[in-house]
């Protein structure tokens, strides 16, 4: 057959990645993952028992980072690889994605949010607070605070703080502490998530009701619970630090992802090419792994990415009421401390607070946009409101 | 004669439920060879596709549960065969066909790599050969056109009848004894119908499988079946080959299913009344409450025996009117007879 060498081409990739299902459990791209974590955490043991200056040139990572590391290898290797490996998934998708071009316009916004917030404070020096550059406004504009008329100059674009922290400084620090958030929150939640639902859904199909009502039940408890309540106490009683904040967002948000998926689960369970792995022998973790999270992969996206928005705003609110995490430049607490000054000063909480605005609005509006490309069922109400 | 491929014999299958044990499959015997096919025929809920999921144990248990009877597959019971012993057998040896061929694929995963996993799990084909150029084979054999293309496709980019094709190569991935096939052809319109049905043909004189072919479709057993088992109830009603059931249906049931046919007997007849409540089965002949010829005899005690019909030895109806004290005769007297026979 003439076409035969670029078809084993395309169908190599597929061929290594069943292969390694059928002997080790694991396949090449499920390798490379492991090893990422296992340096990842070699590198973390290294550094809080050796290591007492700063890991990498000066950057001296900090617990929060680590997570956010672990985070980003997570999505590399479950978001970006897959994608890059399927072109015409990828095409179809963004095909129907981009038919919302606000949302595309929202997509960019939050890649450069990415972007800046990732690389921005390896770069940029942290803010320091300068008694003689208090409350310096935006470049271009001059105000006059007690007879003493101040003018914006391009050493600080957006104006300092009243501390004489650069606002630009401020906001860049501010992005990597949302990204953190939004994105470390949604992979917890995400991963107990989609696993209590599908192992929910898959114990009811087995006939094993009794673990699927347990888990459904404590999820409902849970939903009920008053999170905010428990995180004051929390951070009353531990202190307020970044990742634990994080995580006790990722860990107390998890309900609303476990019903979709265990309502999505329940109707692929019941489909043959389940009944087909049982009947060879497949056991739970391969059928959840390989077919029903799979299946509800559409699910788990949609509701990550609308949750995303919430993660953030829900630091931005506790920063704001003073219980962040001191050593980060939240924008909630940039606002927070802004906003006593907002007659004399109103860049310092006004800005960093237009960021927070369009980046939640990004997220809800790639989130509806996603919906529309992905769940097909949702046509019907027209997408694109919020 | 040689040892049969399949035989099963007084099979028993019982689903435990809340409104009581359901008697689906109730002593059911029947035999398969190589490069046969026997068409299990009847109506929905009368244990046909029971009988079949019980021959590799793939019925949900709890609540469906095999109570009695033996399958002898190749010498083994597989009724005591241990769960790993089974997934053996499942696939490799034996394999299935269902009616919707949409809910048989992962939508997720390309048909290549599916088809490729059932040769792995199954550790089959020529290990020098490459699975990509197996999977090929397979699809090329199923007549999937530009097989070599479609090998990376996805589930949804097929139509019903070539995701019926993909599974039957996926179904045939390991070189199987024996298929069998429950209503494969159901969801599927009538031209393809055809295509598979004559693919199916094909592909069991090319291996010698035994098939055993699930369908409540009397034209589609006219054109595979060498042999029809008909079911009632959980009961086999008659078997026979397939000119025994055409040419001369014997027990009362079939023959009104052959009216039921449009176009044969009282055009577009209906049988009176509903399948009986299995679980709690009339006495006597299943399908008594709703025969026309049922006497005092067919109400009480149990399922007639198999009697032998016309002398010969393939031929058997379990009715009363076969026995050695009735006249057969009697029956030819209803409406929509078809029986040629003395």
């Amino acid at each position: 057959m003439a076409a035969e060498d670029a078809d084993t081409a395309t169908f190599e990739d597929i061929d290594w990645d069943a292969q390694g299902i059928s002997t080790l459990g694991v396949s090449r791209a499920g390798l490379a993952e492991l090893l990422s974590y296992l340096g990842l955490i070699a590198a973390f043991v290294y550094d809080y028992t050796w290591n007492t200056g700063p890991l990498v040139f000066r950057w001296d990572v900090l617990s929060v980072e680590w997570l956010f590391i672990g985070t980003l290898i997570a999505i590399v290797f479950h978001a970006v690889i897959p994608l890059s490996q399927k072109p015409r998934l990828r095409a179809f998708y963004w095909q129907r994605f981009k038919k919302n071009q606000v949302a595309v316009v929202a997509l960019g916004w939050l890649a450069v949010m990415f972007v800046v917030g990732v690389l921005g404070p390896l770069l940029i020096d942290p803010p320091t607070t300068q008694f003689t550059n208090q409350s310096v406004p935006p470049v271009g504009m001059s105000t006059t605070v007690g007879g003493v008329v101040k003018t914006g100059t391009w050493q600080y674009p957006l104006g300092t703080s009243a501390k004489g922290q650069g606002i630009l400084t401020l906001v860049v620090y501010g992005m990597r502490v949302s990204m953190e958030v939004g994105l470390i929150a949604t992979i917890f939640s995400v991963i107990i998530g989609s696993a209590v639902g599908a192992v929910a859904a898959f114990a009811t199909s087995v006939g094993r009701g009794r673990i699927d009502e347990l888990l459904m039940r404590y999820v409902d408890v849970q939903s009920v619970f008053p999170d905010f309540m428990l995180l004051l106490l929390l951070t009353y009683l531990f202190g307020s630090e970044l990742w634990m904040i994080i995580l006790l967002f990722g860990f107390f948000s998890w309900e609303g992802i476990a019903r979709t998926v265990r309502g999505e689960a329940l109707q692929r369970a019941s489909e043959e090419y389940i009944t087909a792995a049982e009947a060879s022998g497949a056991n739970m973790l391969y059928i959840v792994r390989q077919h029903l999270i799979p299946n509800s992969a559409n699910s788990i996206i949609i509701s990550a990415t609308v949750g995303i928005p919430g993660f953030i705003l829900g630091e931005a609110s506790l920063a704001f009421l003073g219980f962040s995490d001191p050593t980060t430049y939240s924008w909630g607490r940039t606002i927070a401390t802004g906003q006593v000054n907002l007659a004399s000063a109103w860049w310092i909480a006004t800005i960093p607070g237009v960021f927070l605005f369009l980046t939640v609005l990004s997220f809800y509006y790639v989130g509806e946009s996603l919906r529309d490309a992905m769940d097909p069922r949702q046509e019907v109400d027209g997408g694109g409101g919020l | 004669m040689s040892e049969p491929l399949l035989s099963v014999s007084d099979l028993e299958t019982q689903f435990h439920t809340d409104a009581g044990t359901v008697f689906a499959v109730d002593g059911v015997s029947f035999d398969v060879d190589h490069g046969e096919t026997v068409a299990i025929v009847g109506e929905s809920g009368s244990g046909k596709t029971v009988t079949s999921e019980s021959i590799t144990s793939i019925l949900d248990t709890p609540p469906g549960e095999i109570v009695g009877g033996t399958i002898t597959f190749d010498g083994m019971d597989l009724t005591t065969l241990s769960e790993t012993a089974l997934q053996d057998v499942r696939g490799k040896r034996i394999s299935h066909i269902f009616q919707n061929p949409q809910n048989g694929l992962n939508p997720v995963y390309t048909v290549g790599r599916q088809i490729g996993e059932a040769i792995r799990i199954h550790d089959h084909g020529d290990p020098e050969v490459p699975v990509q150029r197996q999977v090929v084979d397979l699809l090329d054999k199923t007549g999937i056109p530009e097989a070599s293309a479609r090998v990376d496709d996805y589930p949804h980019e097929f139509s019903g009848g070539m995701k019926q094709r993909v599974l039957i190569a996926m179904a045939l991935a390991c070189d199987p004894d024996l298929l069998i096939a429950d209503e494969p052809t159901t969801a599927l319109d009538v031209t393809i119908q055809g295509q598979i049905l004559r693919l199916l043909e094909d592909l069991q004189a090319e291996h010698d499988m035994g098939i055993i072919f699930v369908t409540h479709d009397l034209g589609v057993v006219s054109e595979i079946a060498d042999r029809v088992v008909v079911m009632y109830a959980g009961k086999v009603m008659e078997t026979g080959t397939v000119e025994d059931i055409f040419r001369n249906p014997s027990h009362p049931y079939t023959r009104a299913l052959m009216d039921c046919l449009p176009g044969r007997g009282g055009s577009m007849d209906r049988i009176e009344g509903s399948l009986p409540d299995v679980t709690d089965p009339p006495a006597g002949c299943r399908f008594s409450p709703r025969c026309e010829h049922a006497t005092e005899a067919c109400r009480s005690g149990d399922q007639p025996p198999l009697w032998g019909v016309d002398n010969g030895d393939t031929h058997e109806a379990s009715c009363v009117y076969y026995d050695a004290e009735h006249d057969e005769g009697e029956l030819a007297g209803g409406e929509g007879a078809t029986g040629g026979h003395q």
